[in-house]
């Protein structure tokens, strides 16, 4: 029997708990912007938007050197350092101590080489594999006009995506981050019930006609309020901050939200279960957090991971949380979509499965038998 | 009727037997206190009176009632303080006391409550700014606040000091005025003796004495310790004690230089023939004390463990 009538005080109650706590401020709504904000910038940065500084080379100028550098000069967001050419001495001691991007040695007579010359810190890095991918045009359009031929095939991009064509990366960081940051209220969330269960205040609550399920169930409540409050204020700050667009459906992120922060609310439940101390509830969490947050495809697609870490993806619950946000987000798709229920029912497997091996727990520890 | 009554009860915990045959009753309106040495079984049985335990064996019944079939009516009628605190540091004192009363089907007015407890100046401050003494006094008040017929006081005043002590024991006789029960387990002596209508001495997980105080000290031996000094020093103290021996009726003496101490059945006799003595003498006595017999005595005598462990 659930005793309604109690439910307000509880719910009052857990509100003024959770929102007086000044750790939830920082954990649940400035930690997640901030994080958002600084991967949004660091991950998200628009592939159009190259920009290099670059010291340039010209050993014996010709008339191809002199066309290319008159090229160089015209290209958007590369800047050429100085006046002149500089020697290529000098331009990588430049390199090397990091006062421009790279060094450009313009062909000679005798060296037909374009050489790029780059600090190697910077060997995977973006703007340089862009830079290279530009120059190597140069120099094919150089061979095509040397040559006198015209090139046959050309390569196009286009991308596609069910969420309209406006879709952009900045779309598909913020709703993983929403959806890490919903997950990670709920890893985090239960550490009070460690405390609250020490200081033998659920003990205190046994000795009273007070229902615990409801009292879980106001908590539960106080969870969904700030759940909406998180992805509220994340969703304001990836629009109105980063531009993102959203293409709602708001059933599906309803469903998705419902069970995903049930789900991890559970796992939760599950590590107060079996943490004796404060510290060790906190290292589980941060064990299953770091564990999901890297390879559940927050920040990239789960495909570009090492194939054999792809299994491991595909059973954790954030896999399916990501996805099943980004459906009712930005792809605005869902209900009518099997791989939706399917993210569904592995959300509601983990969290039915932790919740029942930790009210199982519960019940093994406290002393008295259930009346 | 009794307003509790408990029978034969009886807990092991794998090999240890914690309880092994506690029986007893209380009657409506009485201070009904649980004394006994560390691990003695006083937390067990009151955590299996609570409902917090399952006897072995053993009946518990509160006025007919029992766990077994009426757990939500006995948890409507009874109220507890628990050792430990139990309450949540981000609440004020009055979001306590509205919580809990809306766990209850009755309950007392919260303004009354906060005049019993004394705390209507603390209200809103929370439980993390609390004293140790105006906690223990919440905790109290969240005991009272469904207006019970019983109340458990575990330990309400371990650990606090003087002032904050008598002011629960006011809240204690406050209660006792309105004609509630209480169970009391405490750690201090006074307070047991003062407060108590009955006491109950718990060892080894049964009961080994249980009276009234004032019954249980008249239970031991009518011997009495009398303590003398002499200024006169150790010749007068030897004297005195050759006397005393002539005398009889002593069970035990000890000097030491000019302080004599003497275990007797019959002190006005001993102290007649010993002032006799000392006027004849013109000795004069320096220090002169009888030691009254207390609850601690009886304690040390029935468990035979000093008081603190």
């Amino acid at each position: 029997m659930l005793a309604w009538k109690q439910f307000p005080q509880m719910f009052a109650a857990h509100l003024k708990i959770t929102f007086r706590e000044k750790a939830v401020w920082f954990w649940n709504i400035f930690f997640p912007v901030i994080l958002m904000v600084l991967f949004t910038i660091i991950f998200g940065g628009n592939a159009n938007e190259f920009k290099a500084q670059v010291a340039v080379a010209d050993t014996r100028p010709t008339e191809a050197s002199a066309q290319l550098l008159d090229q160089l000069r015209q290209l958007p967001g590369l800047k050429i350092r100085g006046e002149g050419p500089v020697t290529p001495e000098e331009g990588r001691q430049l390199v090397l101590d990091k006062k421009v991007f790279a060094l450009i040695e313009l062909p000679s007579e005798e060296d037909p080489a374009v050489r790029l010359v780059i600090h190697r810190e910077n060997e995977r890095n973006i703007t340089a594999q862009a830079l290279a991918g530009m120059l190597e045009q140069f120099v094919q359009q150089a061979n095509y006009a040397a040559l006198g031929a015209e090139p046959v095939f050309r390569l196009d991009v286009e991308t596609v995506t069910t969420g309209g064509d406006e879709l952009k990366f900045q779309d598909y960081l913020m709703t993983g981050m929403i959806a890490l940051s919903l997950a990670q209220s709920g890893l985090f969330g239960m550490v009070g019930l460690v405390e609250m269960r020490r200081k033998g205040v659920l003990r205190r609550l046994r000795l009273t006609p007070a229902s615990t399920a409801m009292f879980g169930i106001a908590d539960m409540a106080v969870r969904f309020v700030l759940g909406v409050l998180q992805i509220t204020l994340l969703t304001a700050v990836g629009v109105f901050g980063f531009g993102a667009k959203l293409q709602l459906h708001l059933v599906s992120l309803a469903v998705a939200f419902f069970v995903g922060v049930l789900a991890f609310n559970a796992i939760g439940y599950l590590f107060s279960a079996v943490s004796k101390s404060q510290e060790a509830y906190m290292a589980l969490a941060n064990i299953a957090s770091f564990l999901m947050m890297f390879i559940s495809g927050v920040f990239f697609p789960v495909d570009s991971l090492p194939e054999w870490l792809q299994p491991l993806a595909r059973v954790l619950p954030l896999t399916y949380f990501v996805d099943g946000i980004r459906d009712g987000m930005v792809y605005a798709r869902g209900i009518a979509d099997a791989s939706f229920w399917i993210a569904v029912a592995v959300m509601a497997a983990w969290g039915i499965l932790a919740f029942l091996i930790g009210a199982r727990l519960y019940k093994a520890k406290s002393i008295a038998a259930a009346r | 009727m009794p307003v509790l009554e408990v029978r034969r009860l009886r807990k092991t915990f794998g090999a240890v037997t914690a309880v092994s045959d506690i029986s007893f009753s209380v009657e409506r309106g009485e201070v009904f206190t649980i004394i006994g040495p560390n691990g003695a079984g006083k937390t067990t049985t009151l955590e299996m009176i609570e409902g917090l335990l399952v006897p072995d064996a053993g009946e518990i019944s509160f006025g007919g009632l029992t766990w077994e079939k009426d757990a939500h009516a006995i948890r409507e009628m009874i109220g507890v303080q628990p050792q430990s605190g139990a309450l949540f540091d981000l609440l004020t004192v009055e979001e306590h006391l509205r919580l809990f009363a809306s766990f209850y089907r009755k309950s007392r007015p919260v303004e009354e409550i906060l005049e019993m407890i004394n705390l209507q100046d603390h209200r809103n401050k929370r439980v993390k700014v609390l004293s140790g003494g105006q906690r223990q006094r919440l905790a109290i008040g969240l005991a009272m606040i469904n207006d019970p017929d019983l109340i458990f006081l575990d330990e309400p005043t371990t650990g606090l000091d003087p002032q904050a002590r008598l002011n629960i024991w006011d809240i204690i006789l406050r209660l006792k005025e309105m004609g509630k029960t209480t169970i009391l387990t405490t750690h201090y002596m006074e307070e047991a003796e003062k407060l108590s209508d009955r006491v109950c001495i718990v060892d080894q997980g049964a009961v080994v004495a249980l009276d009234t105080p004032a019954a249980l000290i008249g239970r031991l031996t009518k011997e009495r310790e009398i303590r003398l000094g002499f200024e006169d020093g150790e010749a007068a103290a030897r004297e005195a004690e050759e006397l005393l021996r002539r005398l009889g009726n002593i069970t035990r003496m000890e000097r030491e230089a000019g302080q004599l101490r003497i275990w007797t059945d019959r002190p006005e006799a001993a102290l007649h023939g010993l002032f006799g003595f000392t006027q004849e003498q013109g000795y004069r006595v320096e220090r002169l004390s009888i030691r009254e017999m207390s609850l601690e005595d009886v304690f040390i005598a029935f468990t035979g463990k000093e008081w603190r462990d």
